[in-house]
């Protein structure tokens, strides 16, 4: 009988049947993975499942017999536990108190925290995750945060744990710690369902796949029956170029000449120390290395938001290494942001304001300080249709899409501009497959139309299916340079982890060297 | 000339001066550490103050009338509550439109129940608790004039309001109901998902901050002065809204930084009866607590972290 059963399972918002009769089982001791594309409705599915959202129609059988879940707090009597996407954690009280938030031990109201403090520690040794109780959350990684809501979910006593998109935060070394984490869980007869849309996570950790499209289940698999193509198939409906096909660059002007630059992190510490390259119009080259390495800091001065403390940048031959991020954006150089919440939109403005930020004040869309709302909405709607970005009009609220159409604004925007110079950090962070090609796409026609692209990303895929050129950046130097034909992960990430870490390639345990680096990136 | 300005009755005064910016900060931490802002304090702490005396009017016991005060700073307060919690409406407006509505209320009935404006007839009040005589002089009656004064001139709520104060501190950092409090403010949604209440925790936190508030009120009227005045809270529960975060959110920081400023009031009262030996316009000293407040706020606010949360509405779903 499995533990968790769903049947035909309906739930409609206004205007979109985001599940549309979804039916699913999970057994004892398996981990299911619920594979789509941002916005097919996993995550829906599940917040039904959990009693945040209430379905239409449909059944939840629990052990095999049916129940309303109409609050976290029933779903939680059930067994049932949940780690969100975004962590449920408060940041200022400490991983106990976190921990025993809801079910304090105590009498009369009084907690008891020597309890408090035993239950955690029980539980963190009975399922290997080792964590100090007293941390405050907010000095924790992400990674142990995610620790501190799987010992949540424990602590209530959860038998069915889904986990919602819980390697999007992760580091490599993270995600492989995860894994190991969620296979001895179900060992101790614990039962997962896996959010994700990464091909591999699928393949590496599911016992059964299930692929849900547009709100409706469209397949269910086995990671022994099929293979990552098979599977993006499944998920976006046609087939998927996992790698984008590209002609070899053809190598024009110089177009970005840095000299020797030196730039200072957050707490005045030397984070870039003393870089020299250049990238020429028709190229596109990639900078690779393991979060907090100085890419930040580099890509900051490059467009204006941070100043370097010496060294030179140039773009075409007119000095831009002070320029500020308005000068800087009309020398040329369009930004693809890293975070694209923080820096890449403005929330609650809508898609037209968004896509004309940087050149709200020029011609066409302005005069005299004033801005012409009608050629602003024009221009919104060609980026719209030219951009596949899928919204009903211009003037939604860039809060109110999903991920991928986000960062397909941003695009849109910064290609839009015709830049001499693309500078794209993490461009594809977040996104599905199917998203993560038109972006690269579009990179690529950038650089074909004789463009310099300047690609940053921790993505070793993606720096290999791109770059003509690849630097390896280490503790704020480049260490290495490849040409696209000489390179392949193995050799990058023994140069990203300083030449004397394990390969990225081996499956073996990492030495120290590779934890710090991991978790430097992983600090907030 | 400092011998008369360092007195035991100086010290005493501050604690005086303190004990209702003191009860409306310690309402205020509570309020805003469940996420709701509240600047109503001042509208409340007044509204406390008026039926607080109106009771003590009709019955003849001050003790009746302090109980009037909490029940109309709850009452007010819930009006509060609903309009923040539940309407999701912005906390800053809602808190200003009851502090106009106190002021206008209050006013309104004055005229309506005793016909006239200003103030009303002097009430029974609440009387020091203990009344020890000094004896003779020397050096150990000295010192238990200072402890006297100091310590065992008090009205009640004085003595209730440092209760208060400790017990609050404790029960935010070693009770269910203040770790959820706490959480409340920060990240509302993560309580919800463990299935507690955030619409019940928020109005229990309001409907708290609306009886000390009023208790506040009480104090002033029913121990300090002895009558009703219009707009007599004139600014403290504003003052009492920096105490509370001089004091970092929590209740024993609160009092504290209501001594502080209670030291000031009681400092420039006292100051006032040296204008003909210092100079200055009587203005400049009624100042005092005002420039205080600015200065403590624009030193410290820097560094102290607001609840994450405070302010914003909560929307479950």
């Amino acid at each position: 009988m499995p533990v968790l059963e769903l049947r035909e399972v309906t739930k409609v918002f206004p205007g979109v049947v985001a599940n549309d009769r979804v039916s699913m089982t999970l057994e004892r001791g398996e981990i299911v993975a619920l594979l789509g594309e941002n916005g097919a409705g996993k995550s829906t599915l599940m917040n039904v499942v959990y009693g945040l959202l209430s379905a239409e129609h449909g059944e939840i059988l629990i052990d095999g017999s049916t129940v309303k879940i109409r609050s976290p707090r029933q779903a939680i009597d059930h067994g049932i536990g949940m780690v969100h996407q975004h962590f449920m954690l408060v940041e200022p009280l400490t991983v106990t108190e976190n921990i025993v938030l809801g079910r304090e031990p105590g009498r009369l109201g009084v907690i008891d925290f020597t309890e408090a403090r035993a239950k955690v520690a029980e539980i963190s040794q009975r399922y290997g995750l080792r964590i100090d109780p007293d941390s405050r959350i907010a000095d924790l990684s992400v990674g142990m945060q995610q620790r501190v809501e799987i010992l949540k979910a424990l602590y209530q006593g959860a038998s069915v744990l889904i986990l919602d998109e819980p390697t999007a935060v992760l580091t490599p070394q993270e995600v492989r710690e995860l894994f190991s984490v969620v296979r001895s869980l179900v060992s101790e007869g614990l039962s997962v369902v896996f959010i994700t849309h990464k091909l591999e996570e699928v393949m590496a950790v599911a016992d059964r796949i299930i692929v849900m499209r547009a709100g409706a289940v469209v397949g269910e698999t086995r990671p022994s029956e099929t293979d990552e193509v098979g599977l993006a198939r499944m998920m976006v409906g046609r087939d998927v170029v996992l790698r984008v096909e590209k002609t070899p660059a053809r190598c024009g002007d110089t177009v970005l000449d840095v000299r020797d630059l030196h730039v200072e992190g957050e707490r005045g510490l030397e984070a870039v120390a003393g870089v020299t390259f250049d990238v020429c119009g028709g190229e596109v080259v990639a900078i690779a290395g393991v979060s907090g390495n100085g890419q930040t800091e580099l890509i900051d001065a490059l467009v204006g938001l941070r100043p370097p403390s010496a060294g030179t940048m140039a773009l075409k031959g007119v000095d831009i290494t002070h320029a500020s991020a308005r000068r800087s954006i009309e020398a040329g150089v369009s930004h693809i942001p890293e975070d694209r919440h923080r820096r890449g939109l403005v929330l609650q403005f809508d898609l037209a304001e968004n896509l004309v930020l940087g050149d709200h004040r020029l011609a066409p869309y302005a005069s005299r300080g004033i801005m012409n709302r009608r050629v602003i909405a024009e221009m919104a709607r060609t980026r719209i249709s030219d951009y596949d970005i899928r919204t009903p009009s211009e003037r939604v609220l860039a809060s109110s899409m999903s991920g991928g159409n986000q960062q397909k604004v941003v695009v849109a925007r910064e290609i839009g501009r015709d830049p001499e110079l693309l500078v794209a950090a993490q461009p594809t962070r977040g996104l599905d497959v199917g998203a993560i090609e038109f972006v690269h796409r579009q990179i690529l026609a950038e650089r074909d139309a004789g463009k310099a692209v300047l690609l940053i990303s921790l993505e070793l895929e993606e720096v290999l299916s791109l770059a003509d050129r690849i630097l390896v950046m280490y503790e704020g130097r480049i260490v290495r340079e490849f040409s696209a034909d000489e390179a392949d992960a193995e050799t990058l990430g023994y140069h990203m982890t300083g030449g004397g870490g394990t390969k990225l390639g081996d499956s073996g345990a990492p030495t120290p060297e590779t934890d710090e680096a991991a978790e430097r990136g992983a600090g907030r | 000339m400092l011998g008369d300005i360092i007195t035991p009755d100086l010290f005493a005064s501050a604690f005086r001066m303190a004990t209702p910016l003191a009860l409306a900060a310690i309402g205020g931490t509570i309020c805003e550490r469940s996420g709701v802002v509240n600047i109503a304090l001042e509208g409340i702490m007044l509204t406390g103050a008026f039926f607080g005396t109106a009771a003590v009017l009709a019955t003849g016991n001050p003790w009746i009338g302090v109980l009037a005060a909490m029940a109309a700073g709850v009452a007010i307060a819930s009006v509060h509550a609903f309009a923040s919690i539940n309407l999701r409406s912005d906390q800053v407006v809602s808190g200003t439109a009851i502090n106009l509505l106190a002021l206008g209320v209050t006013g309104f009935l004055m005229e309506f129940w005793y016909g006239h404006p200003g103030t009303t007839d002097p009430i029974a009040v609440l009387r020091p608790i203990f009344s020890f005589t000094s004896p003779g002089g020397g050096f150990f009656a000295e010192i238990w004039r200072w402890f006297n004064g100091i310590v065992l001139s008090h009205t009640p709520i004085v003595y209730i309001t440092i209760i208060i104060a400790v017990l609050a501190q404790w029960a935010l950092y070693r009770t269910r109901w203040g770790l959820r409090l706490r959480a409340l403010g920060e990240h509302p949604r993560a309580v919800d998902t463990v299935g507690v209440n955030v619409y019940r925790g928020r109005w229990i936190a309001v409907l708290m901050s609306g009886a000390l508030a009023g208790l506040a009120g009480a104090n002033l009227t029913i121990e300090q002065v002895g009558s009703f005045t219009e707009n007599m809270t004139n600014g403290r529960g504003f003052i009492a809204l920096a105490a509370n975060i001089f004091g970092r959110w929590t209740p024993a920081g609160s009092y504290l930084a209501s001594l502080l400023f209670g030291f000031a009031d009681a400092l420039q009262i006292k100051l006032q009866v040296f204008r003909d030996v210092i100079t200055v316009p009587p203005q400049f000293f009624l100042m005092l607590p005002y420039v205080l407040t600015v200065i403590v706020l624009a030193g410290v606010i820097g560094r102290a972290i607001a609840p994450a949360a405070v302010g914003q509405p909560y929307k479950k779903g």
